[in-house]
């Protein structure tokens, strides 16, 4: 065999030892001793943002944004998207920033990220689901059935929504928002009628705040769940079902305009 | 007497001639292939699904997912730690508007360094390492080499250098084969991109205090440094049972177990904190540098590296005080 093959390999690779190793030490002397650095935290959005073709729609809220229990996986949002890709004929591009169980005060952080308000400029549509978990509580608004308690929560949900709408409007101030109502899950049960006068007041007073909102509109979903409403419930008797978010999307569709 | 450099050239001829090294370079080039193409169908998938191919999007909507994962009550507390680190993670590559995943074929090197660092590459320095002593047992070589008139424990090391040897041409082979490979598909830059290191991971979660802004070729010289390490290693362990055992076979078969339980452990051995004193528990060093938390609490750097330094140790002793002892037949 050629000599000068193995003495190249030979030198090849004991120039690559010497370099991991190199390497290895680096490693060492960067975990060890490395000082760290002062990285800026980008808070200013770009003001041009490039404009893509087709439609953005950003959606935020809770589960119902993520669309729990939909058996399809889909949710309000899924079938709406459906709906508008069939009508509009365009690219339609949708950010869900949705987070279960979220509650407004949570939405309130959420919406001042430097990321959120820039998918929020880009936006032709925001679709907004908010309350169910700061009102219901998973339940627990029916054992502790206090009024005023309920007085004080509606008077922070409000004023935490006053300033997720305002910082939506400052970001971006053309795109229709649709907030989308409360229904009452709990209405066949024992206290049904009153928490649906509770829902009641509080979607009033929701619709209030976002008629004080330019482009704000909002959706009630509350006689969709009226009757029979376990018909469009999951089987967790809180989440709407397939059917459920069927017809939230068909409330909000017939709302679009183009 | 023969000096050491004409018997290392004489196992490197050895090396050579058995065209080893070539089928591990198949081998990897393969598997870059495949990943190569994995990872592309992924990002397309991905463009498809969101309707955009901006990473500040698409990183968005990860942490979204991670804070759904979190908030479902389904899960393990262990899983949802992991989850929260990483969410944590992500945000800050965002908040400092920086993407950990440039697009380019450095970034997918450094990923495919970071995924082979644990078994991949300890398997492919395995091909050579376990039957570097033994097959001379086989062939029945052994005699001869030994007849001659040089020091057995001269023998052995001019054997272990080779390895050592070999081993660095591998781990470059790996570099080199993932970056010319994907490079096709990504583009060849991203030398420069900016990457983040020194995330600590400790009971409160993710400590951001310490971290480094470093380019991604540094970043990738450590990487592989690492993988050398790791690398170096497993290859002594092999070439110790490869004196051990007269089956090569038999010698592999016992390596390629440690190594998968080591990856399977690392899964599972949060609770058993004596399991980080085993070597294959402890080689995902990459991890301690890209601030992914270790299988078990309190695992830093240099315990990972005084472990594998002790086996390294035992490895080699008991490979050159076995071969000088044993009786050849």
């Amino acid at each position: 065999m050629n000599k000068n093959v193995i003495r190249s390999v030979t030198i090849v690779s004991l120039f690559f030892c010497i370099l991991w190793l190199v390497g290895l030490g680096l490693a060492v002397g960067e975990y060890y001793a490395g000082k760290p650095d002062k990285i800026p935290v980008k808070t200013n959005v770009e003001k041009q943002v490039k404009k893509k073709e087709g439609l953005h729609i950003v959606a935020l809220g809770d589960s119902l944004t993520r669309g729990t229990g939909d058996e399809t996986g889909k949710g309000y949002i899924g079938v709406l998207m459906d709906e508008i890709k069939e009508k509009s004929k365009q690219d339609v591009q949708l950010t869900n920033l949705g987070i279960s169980g979220q509650r407004s005060d949570s939405l309130k952080q959420q919406i001042q990220q430097t990321e959120v308000k820039r998918q929020l400029q880009t936006a032709d549509m925001i679709l907004v689901t908010m309350g169910g978990n700061d009102l219901f509580r998973g339940g627990q608004a029916l054992l502790e059935f206090e009024t005023e308690d309920i007085a004080d929560i509606e008077k922070k949900f409000l004023e935490n929504m006053n300033f997720i709408f305002q910082q939506i409007r400052a970001s971006n101030p053309k795109a229709n928002v649709f907030f989308i109502g409360l229904y009452n899950p709990f209405i066949d049960l024992e206290q049904g009628k009153e928490m649906s006068q509770v829902v009641r007041h509080w979607n009033y007073q929701s619709a209030e705040l976002s008629a004080s909102f330019p482009n704000i509109v909002f959706v009630p979903t509350f006689d969709l769940f009226e009757l029979k409403v376990n018909d469009y419930l999951y089987t967790d008797k809180f989440h709407p079902n397939t059917k459920g978010y069927r017809l939230i999307a068909e409330r909000v569709a017939s709302l679009l305009t183009w | 007497m023969i000096p050491l450099n004409k018997l290392i050239h004489n196992e490197m001829m050895k090396l050579i001639a058995k065209k080893r090294l070539v089928v591990i370079a198949i081998i990897i080039g393969f598997l870059v292939a495949m990943f190569t193409y994995a990872q592309y169908k992924e990002v397309e998938r991905q463009r498809e699904k969101l309707g955009t191919d901006d990473w500040r999007t698409m990183i968005q909507q990860t942490i979204i997912d991670q804070q759904n994962r979190i908030s479902s009550a389904r899960i393990s507390d262990e899983w949802k730690k992991q989850l929260q680190i990483s969410l944590q993670q992500n945000q800050y590559y965002l908040d400092h508007d920086i993407n950990p995943s440039e697009p380019g074929a450095p970034t997918f090197m450094r990923i495919f360094l970071e995924n082979s660092i644990e078994l991949f590459i300890p398997l492919m320095v395995m091909v050579i390492a376990s039957d570097i002593v033994s097959s001379e047992h086989s062939q029945g070589s052994i005699k001869l080499l030994l007849t001659r008139p040089v020091k057995r424990w001269k023998v052995l090391l001019s054997k272990y250098i080779t390895l050592s040897l070999a081993i660095s041409l591998i781990v470059a082979i790996a570099g080199l084969l993932s970056y010319s490979i994907s490079g096709l598909v990504f583009g060849y830059k991203g030398w420069g991109a900016p990457v983040l290191t020194g995330f600590t991971v400790s009971d409160a979660g993710l400590n951001t205090a310490s971290v480094k802004l470093i380019d991604q070729w540094q970043f990738l010289l450590m990487d592989f440094g690492l993988v050398w390490l790791v690398a170096i290693v497993v290859g002594t362990l092999s070439f110790m049972l490869s004196v051990l055992i007269r089956s090569t076979a038999a010698g592999m078969g016992v390596m390629l177990a440690a190594l998968i339980s080591g990856a399977i452990l690392s899964n599972m051995v949060s609770s058993w904190e004596s399991a980080k004193y085993f070597f294959m528990v402890n080689l995902k060093l990459t991890n301690y540098m890209n601030g992914n938390p270790p299988p078990i609490e309190g695992m830093t750097l240099s315990f990972s590296m005084m472990v594998l330094l002790v086996w390294w140790a035992a490895g080699l002793f008991v490979s050159f005080f076995v071969f000088t002892k044993k009786d050849v037949f």
